[in-house]
């Protein structure tokens, strides 16, 4: 049998290290995300509210709460509650450090962000 | 007491040896003066020649232009970072004050697993965007500095001057009362060409030279030479020669 189009596309989108290919689809899983995880790599001390990590990205406080607290949830970062404010940091976790390292070096290649692209645009549908 | 090195070339002889441990120490000075190229300094010879890791605290710079200037004067930060030996943490004052405040912070953290000697906060006038209360801004600033010290840290603060040339403008900041020592940068002007002078206005618990001495930036970082000879008024940023005004006082009357 000869797989459709859609099938080819597919394995050839999935084709990349596993363990990026599920960052990309479950935890970098947007475009807000992937910016926020390049800030983080480039800043990587970097510990902030909502408000000051928003305006360090250029981008609005309201968008970036949710995808900040997705990460969270996913592992990529941590949230620590001082005195009623919450304060965002990258995750202190070797592991995941090596895997955000692994992912922006990885995004060097074209190739390999014409993949991370569809695979975010799909998971937003 | 032994004294931190600053291992600056002429500062140290200023300074009697160095900072004195576990204290705050102001610089403060126009845009471009060297207030950050002296609080680099300071924490990179911290690292290589006294082998004690230092923090980087800044409020405005993103890590990647401390690495990038620094590599400019052959400090290749981001290694020592690898080493365990730096940490450059961007923050906001109001993050920084509650961090330095709680148990298990990152600013504690840092010392306890690096065993971090040194910050350089770049800079402390952010913490006026805080409150419009000198009141309420020196307890700010004391609380955060008595946070520092208790972590075992010497500090050193930048703080910017608006006043390109000239007497400094008068503001509502007392963050000079509260620190342990203060050195002002100013930019003179002598014949029509731009020096920089820097001079130790103050420092609790030891003495210090009292003259105003020029430096440079070069290529290894600050450079304090010679005092200025023959002038006064070096710090209204337009010094006269001595003579000039003896003249002026006693010939022309």
């Amino acid at each position: 049998m000869v797989a459709n189009g859609d099938d080819f596309t597919a394995r050839l989108m999935n084709d990349m290290d596993p363990a990026l290919l599920d960052f990309v689809k479950s935890k970098v899983n947007s475009f807000i995300k992937w910016d926020l995880v390049r800030f983080f790599y480039e800043n990587p001390n970097t510990a902030d509210t909502v408000d000051n990590i928003a305006r360090y990205a250029g981008r609005n406080a309201t968008a970036v709460k949710p995808e900040l607290d997705d990460l969270v949830e996913s592992g990529v970062m941590e949230k620590r509650e001082v005195e009623g404010t919450s304060i965002y940091s990258l995750a202190d976790n070797e592991d995941m450090r090596e895997l955000v390292d692994r992912f922006i070096l990885a995004c060097e290649d074209r190739h390999f962000r014409v993949k991370a692209v569809y695979h975010i645009i799909r998971g937003m549908r | 007491m032994d004294h931190v090195q600053t291992g600056i070339t002429g500062l140290d002889e200023m300074l009697f040896g160095g900072f004195l441990p576990q204290t705050a120490n102001l610089v403060e000075g126009a845009p471009g003066t060297g207030k950050t190229t002296i609080g680099m300094q300071f924490i990179y010879n911290g690292i290589v020649e006294f082998n004690e890791p230092g923090l980087i605290i800044t409020f405005e710079e993103f890590p990647q232009q401390y690495y990038h200037d620094a590599s400019e004067f052959g400090w290749d930060f981001e290694q020592l970072e690898k080493d365990g030996k730096l940490k450059v943490i961007m923050t906001s004052p109001e993050v920084s004050r509650l961090d330095v405040e709680s148990v298990g912070g990152m600013i504690e953290t840092s010392v306890s697993r690096m065993g971090a000697r040194r910050v350089l906060v770049d800079s402390i006038t952010h913490f006026e965007r805080l409150t419009q209360d000198p009141v309420e801004l020196r307890s700010l600033e004391y609380s955060f500095i008595n946070g520092l010290k208790r972590e075992g840290l010497t500090s050193l603060l930048t703080r910017e001057s608006p006043t390109l040339l000239g007497e400094a403008s008068h503001d509502d900041s007392n963050v000079a009362f509260v620190v342990d020592s203060y050195t002002l940068l100013r930019y003179v002007e002598i014949e029509s060409t731009i020096y920089r002078a820097l001079l130790v206005l103050k420092m609790r618990g030891s003495d210090h030279a009292k003259d105003i001495r020029q430096f440079e930036i070069t290529e290894h970082g600050v450079e304090v030479r010679s005092k200025f000879e023959g002038r006064e008024g070096i710090m209204s940023g337009n010094p006269r020669r001595m003579v000039d005004s003896f003249v002026e006082a006693f010939v022309k009357r």
